[in-house]
């Protein structure tokens, strides 16, 4: 336990600069920003009461945060956690220790959930607070969170086998995301249950009061899965296992330097 | 007993028939050569395959074809054997955003020591990186960054250290230091691969070379011994006298003296029979009252070796 907790505390000093963290910072929290530019822009007019609102608040979730801004922001630092490694040499360094490849991936993967979910999960703490502030509840705060946490896990899983492999982890993380993810995967529902961020609506849905689940765009944001954040909870843990389980058989078959 | 110079009698690392390809690209062919307790110099010129030579000793890298043994099993086999293996590889390697403290320490940990910490000081204060175990390695000289890489390399005490180009970029106050750390280490029966190119560095530490050039083992054993079976490379002598061009022309009627030149009461002549070549010297001085205020061969040093190595292919 002391390795595996030790891999994920350098992992997270090595790869979450200062400049780094504020970056992904201010882009994890522009969904609360422009919310807020929302809740400033509609105050007071008859253009806004609580369904808009709340409609907005949703809108905002599964079309710009859960679907862009988790993934974007877990994708960079997931495909770092591994791959800087590579980049900086320091490979050999970690793998020629007595080790189980299984442990270090596990390590690596949960440095970059927690450095990723640092930053997801207070973008989304700050959108949730002025979502209950505009619609009178805090009701869909805890499963944001939880959505939030489960998509960050998921994507972490696949973001640093990724990092690891590609030289271009980033682009093609992205190319992912926005090709992928946002279009083919949207058009073909039943697809959804490969999506990470559908999977963490999914969870959010099965929490969150109904209202949610009936203003939710079904097909784009949930296509086949059926909400529940158990289920959901289990596809992220599946995911993990198989990206950790994978990781370490490329540790243990591949050459680790070049 | 083997007769082979690439091989020891007890080794702790065996390399058998080992090839690695990247691609069209053959980077080691058809090596095979062990090492025991002791130091044991590897050299080669840059490109020749000594770091992928290393890493695959380390399980870094696998053969392509071949097999590396470390203590009888492959490196990779089970991840504890491991303990056993120190390594400081060429490049970087270094946490930046750490100090050295906690990067030793990070490694003692990794490898399972009760106590990393004190692990860790003791390893710095044997590369004498007491003073700066505090600094964050990103400010490091390359000499400091060279030191913290072996502190951590040893940290555990491994029986087994591979070091590629450790004296790289240090100070030859430093590079002292850490040649008589790897002598100690040697002569406490561990097991010491060490690859530079500061030939001079090598030859003060250990007589066991390894030579590789493209690849391929070219030479190994004594670097004496190298020398003395490079028959078809005749041997260079420097003699310094008086009535100089008097005993050039004396020499240059043995059949043993292929050349001789004069320069300024120099004679560099060469000769395929050393050994013959002082009696004759000796006897032809006496013969024409020549005093021989200088006889040294000119290339059994390590340098010259390896050049005739490396030229000759």
């Amino acid at each position: 336990m002391k390795r595996f907790i030790a891999i994920v505390w350098v992992t997270v000093r090595q790869t979450l600069s200062p400049k780094r963290a504020i970056g992904l910072m201010l882009l994890s929290g522009s969904s609360a920003g422009i919310y807020l530019l929302y809740m400033i822009g509609t105050r007071g007019t008859s253009g806004r009461n609580v369904e808009t609102a709340f409609e907005t608040s949703i809108g905002m979730t599964v079309g710009v945060f859960m679907n862009i801004i988790v993934p974007v922001v877990t994708l960079i630092i997931a495909s770092s956690v591994l791959g800087d490694e590579r980049r900086d040499n320091t490979m050999s360094f970690l793998v020629l220790r007595p080790i189980r490849r299984y442990t270090i991936a596990v390590a690596k993967i949960s440095a970059a959930f927690l450095e990723a979910f640092l930053l997801t999960g207070i973008g989304a703490a700050a959108f949730g607070i002025l979502v209950g502030i505009a619609i009178g509840t805090f009701s869909y705060f805890v499963p944001l969170l939880v959505g939030t946490a489960i998509t960050t896990a998921a994507y972490a899983a696949l973001f640093v086998p990724l990092g690891y492999l590609l030289k271009r982890a980033t682009l093609i993380g992205l190319t992912y995301v926005f090709i992928w993810e946002n279009g083919i995967a949207a058009a073909v529902p039943a697809l959804a249950s490969l999506s990470p961020w559908r999977i963490g609506v999914s969870a959010m849905a099965g929490l969150a009061p109904d209202d949610f689940f009936n203003l939710v765009p079904a097909d784009f944001a949930l296509g086949s899965l059926t909400p529940g954040a158990g289920g959901a909870l289990a596809k992220a843990l599946v995911l993990i296992a198989l990206a950790a389980a994978f990781m370490a058989a490329v540790l243990r078959r591949r050459d680790l330097a070049t | 007993m083997n007769d082979n110079p690439a091989l020891v009698a007890d080794p702790t690392v065996e390399v058998t028939g080992v090839s690695k390809w990247f691609g069209q690209k053959v980077a080691v062919s058809d090596v095979t050569c062990s090492f025991g307790p002791g130091l044991t110099g590897l050299l080669g010129p840059n490109g020749a395959g000594k770091t992928t030579l290393l890493r695959m000793l380390t399980g870094l890298i696998l053969p392509s074809q071949g097999e590396v043994l470390v203590k009888g099993a492959l490196p990779r086999a089970e991840v504890d054997r491991f303990r056993d293996l120190g390594f400081v590889p060429e490049e970087s390697a270094l946490y930046n955003t750490l100090t050295a403290r906690q990067y030793v320490a990070y490694a003692a940990t990794l490898t399972g020591l009760d106590q990393p910490e004190e692990a860790a000081d003791i390893a710095l204060e044997t590369v004498e990186l007491t003073g700066d175990a505090n600094r964050q390695i990103g400010g490091f000289s390359k000499g400091m960054r060279q030191r913290t890489k072996v502190a951590a390399a040893l940290v555990h005490n491994p029986e087994i250290l591979v070091l590629d180009e450790p004296l790289n970029g240090t100070d030859p106050v430093q590079r002292a230091h850490l040649i008589k750390l790897f002598g100690k280490l040697a002569a406490r029966g561990h097991t010491l691969i060490v690859s530079s190119h500061v030939l001079q560095e090598v030859e003060r530490m250990t007589d066991r070379v390894i030579a590789i050039v493209d690849g391929k083992l070219a030479a190994a054993g004594d670097i004496g011994a190298i020398r003395r079976a490079m028959s078809d490379i005749p041997y260079r002598v420097l003699i310094e006298c008086d009535k100089d061009r008097q005993f050039a022309a004396a020499l240059l009627n043995s059949e043993a003296v292929y050349s001789v030149t004069v320069d300024d009461s120099r004679l560099r002549l060469e000769t395929s029979d050393l050994l013959g070549l002082g009696s004759l010297v000796a006897g032809l001085a006496r013969e024409l009252d020549v005093r021989i205020v200088r006889f040294a061969p000119e290339d059994e040093s390590l340098e010259s070796v390896f050049r005739y190595l490396v030229g000759g292919r």
